[in-house]
């Protein structure tokens, strides 16, 4: 099995790399794909809250590097789906604590066991951006349309750009309201993608249900009935190689909105 | 089984319970419901005599869930006594009467206990998933002894004193081990019909044969006994030699420098001490404890604990509230079960001291003032 190692990255803090991580890879291992994902925010781990399995951490990435342990033995398995896996980050040290070498070797092990290896990238572009992008060939860049996580977004893809492993990387567009896009309140999603020039694999809408499903510790891919959920499944298909198309933002689906439509269709016609 | 709901709470009716154990095992297994958190109870218990201190883990294992227990009703009179003596609200039913809660609301305590079972299943099938997880996870740990020659790691979820004699789980319990409150079963259960026995016994019998079998099961009867009983007096001999090295541990431990700290550890920061520690404030999840000897925390302990790293097993953390993500003494592991998912305690709660130490290869928690 070679595996394809994708590493998820923005620049800016608190845009969604780590909900991202989790839910792509929720929904990449419901399909059935067998699934690790890294967290390499050593001292600031997060990825195991998100997906309920704090409790369960013995090893971590360090434990591996320093050898106290196997890799197979730091591999967290999920409550739900044993496709997928988690390798939390230590909370206790600091970037430091792992190099890019050891960071790569460990995605060279593990692409033999698995078909997908999401590395989840620290903020900022110091030692634990260089560590996460080491072992990667893929990226996604994660952005909000604000102007200061765009600027720390084309950053990033500056220096993806001018690494030589990185075969390929896509835009994911997080936390899109569109009625505040339609208002020309906020940058729509093709004013991003004009700025960042880069081929688009998701737009997530913002959805209140991400901070309940944060706090339970469940990824929310596994709701069905959330807009945020369904984007990030369809997501998940893009990345297997579906052709999936971009879900409709614009479309105001509430009776308030339908009878705006309605009413408007009329004055159009009156006219 | 049967639940029905009153104000901003629900009955548990338990009155098929036969044992303390089943009570509090049925209890816990409603309690653990998510639903069931923060709410007031009232306890049908049958004809079943409950001691004070029977009647007070009960009561402490529903206060463990933050709930409250609001009224017992109860066929027995000295339950009624013991209920009495801990202030709490009781009736003593005189035969065996519905209680009017149970007659109001009918159609919708028959949904809830719709509800109810379905979380039931839900839990179940979690702790399914679970044990998947964990035999995993034993794996992990053999691996790890092989490696480090150590003893293997035993993963256990945490376990109050109260539920552990129900807690089933057969790769935890060696054969030898006996717990006591198995062994005092068989002979309680038994008694009755030995009494029966002698009753049968008393009334002209005609037929030989059947005098003989009745003699012949009337003995194996006292050989079961006799067994019970040996195994009883192992099992007394067995805490009289742990006792004896508790006391020693206890000894020892008291010499052993203390690392006293007075602020509150927050994650990411880690303490290891060769000896005690007590902390004076919380410890944030995310932290780190180890110490050779035993830990105390004047506070929310949250992080994860480690006492007796180098393999003291009677050593012991302690905790004004016990949180923690994940407990370890000496080479004995567990872990905090997924049903508690409180995102922060409150701090105007008033807490119970708990201590968590281990016993039969499992660590328990128990209420500080119990020991």
């Amino acid at each position: 099995m070679d595996g394809r190692v994708i590493v998820i990255t923005s620049g800016k803090g608190g845009v969604g790399k780590t909900t991202t991580n989790a839910n792509i890879g929720t929904a990449l291992a419901k399909a059935g794909k067998k699934v690790v994902m890294i967290d390499t925010d050593l001292g600031l781990r997060n990825l195991d809250l998100l997906l309920g399995l704090e409790n369960r951490i013995v090893y971590t990435i360090v434990d591996v590097v320093e050898e106290r342990c196997k890799l197979k033995q730091a591999l967290v398995k999920d409550k739900k789906n044993p496709n997928l896996c988690l390798l939390a980050a230590a909370q206790t040290r600091d970037k430091t604590a792992v190099t890019e070498e050891q960071l790569k070797d460990i995605c060279e092990q593990l692409k033999k066991d698995f078909d997908f290896i999401l590395v989840d990238c620290p903020a900022g572009i110091e030692q634990g951006f260089q560590n996460a992008v080491a072992g990667a060939s893929e990226a996604i860049v994660v952005t909000t349309p604000e102007m200061s996580a765009v600027r720390d977004a084309d950053r990033i893809i500056g220096l993806l750009e001018a690494k030589e492993e990185i075969k390929s990387y896509k835009l994911l567009i997080n936390r899109v309201r569109p009625n505040l896009i339609k208002s020309n309140d906020m940058m729509s999603v093709d004013d991003v993608v004009e700025i960042l020039s880069a081929d688009l694999i998701g737009i997530i809408p913002e959805d209140t249900g991400i901070i309940t499903s944060t706090n339970k510790g469940e990824p929310i891919v596994n709701d069905d009935k959330s807009p945020a959920g369904k984007a990030y499944k369809n997501v998940a298909r893009r990345i297997m190689g579906e052709d999936v198309p971009f879900l409709n933002l614009e479309e105001d689906t509430s009776i308030v909105g339908k009878m705006k439509k309605f009413f408007s269709g009329l004055m159009g016609k009156e006219k | 089984m049967e639940q029905g709901y009153i104000e901003n709470g629900f009955i548990v009716d338990v009155s098929n319970a036969k044992k303390t154990s089943e009570i509090i095992y049925q209890l816990s297994t409603i309690l653990d419901l998510p639903d069931a958190h923060c709410k007031k109870v009232c306890l049908k218990l049958g004809d079943i005599d409950l001691s004070t201190s029977e009647l007070m883990s009960i009561k402490a294992l529903v206060e463990s869930m933050n709930s409250e227990i609001e009224f017992v009703t109860t066929l027995s009179r000295i339950t009624v006594e013991s209920a009495m003596e801990l202030g709490l609200k009781v009736s003593e039913l005189e035969n065996k009467v519905p209680t009017p809660e149970f007659n109001q609301d009918e159609e919708s305590a028959q949904a809830t206990n719709k509800e109810l079972e379905k979380a039931l299943d839900k839990i179940f099938g979690d702790s399914g998933l679970d044990e998947k997880t964990f035999h995993a996870e034993k794996e992990m740990k053999k691996l790890k002894a092989e490696s480090e020659n150590a003893a293997p790691i035993e993963l256990t979820e945490f376990k109050t004193s109260d539920s552990i004699a129900e807690e089933t789980q057969p790769e935890e319990e060696t054969p030898e081990e006996v717990e006591e409150p198995e062994i005092a079963e068989p002979s309680s259960v038994a008694t009755p019909e030995f009494s029966e026995h002698i009753v049968q016994n008393d009334e002209p019998v005609e037929n030989e044969e059947d005098l003989k079998e009745e003699f012949a099961e009337l003995e194996d009867f006292n050989k079961q006994l006799d067994e019970v009983n040996k195994e009883v007096m192992e099992a007394y001999d067995d805490e009289a030699d742990d006792f004896a090295q508790l006391q020693k541990s206890l000894r020892e431990t008291e010499k052993l420098p203390t690392l006293y700290i007075q602020r509150t550890l927050r994650s990411g920061q880690s303490i290891t001490a060769d000896g005690n520690i007590v902390i004076i404030g919380d410890v944030n999840p995310g932290s780190e404890i180890k110490a050779k000897g035993d830990i105390t925390v004047w506070g929310i302990l949250g992080g994860i604990a480690h006492a007796g790293a180098d393999g003291n097993k009677y050593a012991r953390i302690r905790a004004l509230k016990m949180h923690a993500i994940q407990l370890r003494i000496a080479d004995v592991f567990a872990r905090r079960p997924d049903s508690i998912n409180i995102p922060y305690i409150q701090k105007t709660e008033t807490f119970v001291p708990e201590e968590a130490r281990v016993k039969h290869k499992q660590i328990i928690i128990s209420k500080l003032h119990e020991n």
